[in-house]
């Protein structure tokens, strides 16, 4: 029968493979440290039983490891989808959070709700950031001059209102010295702070965004069309479009206010899944979320082990390996993308 | 029957269709004919539900940015090419409406290997929609919208990129659709295909209505010579065909 001849459209074979792959990379990460627990034993403590650890060693799998490696994970599941879904929205292959001026924007917009409004870490703070990310978005377009600008000229206004966010952000760190720490981590971004209370803060509204993101996924497929034709296929994109920049954005001022400015995870992970899945993006955002979290736990790994006891900013760590891949993507997208 | 009435539509200041009235019966193909700017492709976005209007565009009974439900399908003259999508995957996109968006019915994947084949598009199916050419793009298009099972099809010039053995094998393909009660719409530069297969000519200049009528009438009209500045001539052939060419003019003319 001639239908036998069509290969199936949705395929999961990467996305299994994603997960394997992540649950590699958490179990290494919580073994490796400057104290080696046994892969087995951490499996003894996940399932509850008995174990040989003593409880200090115990403490520290628990309260320090876990936490840390999970918030690593679901940070880098937002960045990595939200710079996917905002690459097809915009239907441009720089878009990122980092670049389009919405990370800069949500860690203007947590220092605000600290150093002005003297807001508690959480619930309110990734609401801040959210408001502060979706206005740095808009600014960002309306500094372009239209929704579907040239990707050099999307990334300079992004450089300019990132800039301009980043130097308010600086200006209200002086004026309130006080606080000066806490919001100083952001900037290099870190995760030293993880404690379980923020891991649930932000699974939360992580988990919301990338839920509404995932729902929305397969009729991201219109927005890749002309607007006309999108219309036709039953869809309003407009509707879509905010629906998606929005949990984008969501994502994004989570991790942000959590982990401070990580950048080039949203571009170097839908690049290189789009690359061996050799699918559009919109159709292996689960496994662009699973890559994302994989790359930050191991990003992370590297941070706190390579030059041990001393920590490096894991977004100085993304930022080593992002901008290079950055640079490549600049030279090769006219041919291959 | 599609009904408009006192139909205009403006862009900022300036009115790219006005007050244009106009009857299309079911299962009829139509084509907007006329020089350009003359407002061709804004009125075929207009039906679809597309631009603010002022006036009425009636499917039925029921106003055209009221009825969401409608199936028109829309075969634009500039689409815009997704990246990492294969010819098959583009032209699976029409069957969303019925199917939903991202799955695959029997009775969909047969339809869109049906629709492949009578397209001669087997053999491409697995290339990347980004890598084929104009006039292979073309009628993947049309396949897109052929599978959607529309009551309406809208075409802004389908067969502008085709060589003339795909024209006729594709506006053929469209044809059967018109017997199958589909109403069809098209502009196209090529008067003489046009008038070879719709029944009816709307030719239009400036955003107005110069003429409606059938095909035969409109071709020999003197409106249509007027609507070009008298830059055309018609030519009947022996076996009763019509073709219309555009005047040489000479060097001194220029």
């Amino acid at each position: 029968m001639s239908e036998i001849q069509l290969k199936p459209i949705w395929r999961w074979q990467w996305t299994l493979i994603a997960g394997i792959f992540l649950l590699i990379v958490c179990a290494v990460a919580i073994t490796i440290g400057p104290v080696q627990i046994k892969t087995i034993e951490i499996i003894h403590t996940l399932l509850g039983r008995e174990t040989i650890l003593s409880d200090q060693e115990r403490s520290l799998l628990i309260e320090i490891r876990f936490p840390r490696v999970a918030l690593a994970a679901l940070v880098g599941a937002a960045l990595a989808t939200s710079g996917a879904v905002y690459q097809t929205v915009f239907r441009n292959p720089l878009a990122d959070p980092y670049l389009l001026g919405a990370a800069a924007g949500a860690g203007l917009g947590a220092t605000i709700a600290i150093t002005v409004a003297r807001a508690d870490f959480y619930p309110s703070l990734p609401i801040f950031a959210f408001i502060g990310g979706i206005l740095a978005v808009i600014a960002t377009f309306l500094v372009a001059g239209r929704l579907y600008s040239d990707p050099g000229s999307l990334l300079l206004s992004g450089i300019a209102i990132g800039s301009f966010a980043t130097a308010v952000q600086t200006f209200l760190q002086q004026r309130n010295s006080e606080v000066l720490r806490p919001v100083y981590s952001w900037i290099l971004g870190e995760l030293t702070v993880a404690e379980w209370s923020s891991v649930r803060w932000a699974a939360l509204y992580i988990f919301i965004a990338l839920g509404i993101l995932f729902s929305v996924s397969k009729i991201l497929d219109a927005l890749m069309l002309s607007d006309e034709e999108a219309f036709s296929l039953g869809v309003s994109p407009n509707r879509i479009r905010i629906i998606a920049v929005c949990a984008a954005t969501l994502a994004t001022a989570t991790a942000v206010s959590v982990s401070g400015l990580i950048g080039f995870v949203g571009i170097v992970v839908p690049h290189i899944v789009k690359r061996l899945t050799k699918k559009a993006t919109n159709r292996a955002l689960l496994a662009i979320a699973l890559f994302g979290a994989a790359f930050l736990v191991l990003a992370d790994l590297g941070a706190r082990t390579l030059i041990t006891p001393a920590e490096i900013p894991i977004g100085v760590i993304t930022a080593f390996i992002g901008a290079p891949f950055f640079l490549f993507i600049l030279r090769t997208r006219s041919k291959n993308l | 029957m599609i009904k408009v009435e006192n139909l205009s539509v403006s862009y900022g200041n300036k009115t790219v269709l006005d007050s244009i009235s106009l009857e299309i019966p079911t299962g009829t193909w139509t084509s907007i004919i006329g020089p350009n700017g003359a407002g061709k492709t804004t009125l075929l976005t207009s039906l679809l539900g597309m631009n603010p209007y002022s006036g009425s565009i009636k499917f039925g009974e029921i106003e055209a940015f009221r009825d969401l439900k409608r199936n028109i399908a829309y075969v634009p003259q500039r689409p815009q090419v997704p990246l990492g999508m294969t010819v098959r995957e583009y032209v699976t996109l029409g069957r969303a409406k019925r199917d939903g968006w991202g799955r695959e019915r029997r009775e969909g994947k047969a339809r869109v290997y049906e629709t492949l084949e009578a397209m001669q598009l087997i053999g491409l199916q697995d290339q990347q929609v980004t890598r084929i050419s104009g006039g292979e793009l073309q009628r993947v298009l049309i396949a897109r919208a052929i599978v959607q099972e529309p009551q309406i099809i809208l075409m802004d010039e389908p067969t502008s990129a085709l060589d003339l053995h795909h024209q006729i094998a594709t506006l053929n393909q469209i044809e059967l659709l018109k017997k199958e009660g589909i109403t069809v719409l098209s502009t196209m530069h090529d008067i003489t295909l046009g008038a070879m297969y719709a029944e009816r000519i709307i030719l239009m200049r400036e955003g107005i209505v110069l003429l409606d009528g059938n095909s035969s009438s409109v071709i020999h009209s003197e409106e249509l010579k007027s609507a070009f500045d008298h830059g055309i001539s018609v030519h009947t052939l022996e076996d009763g065909h019509t073709v219309i060419v555009a005047n040489k003019m000479r060097i001194e003319e220029i």
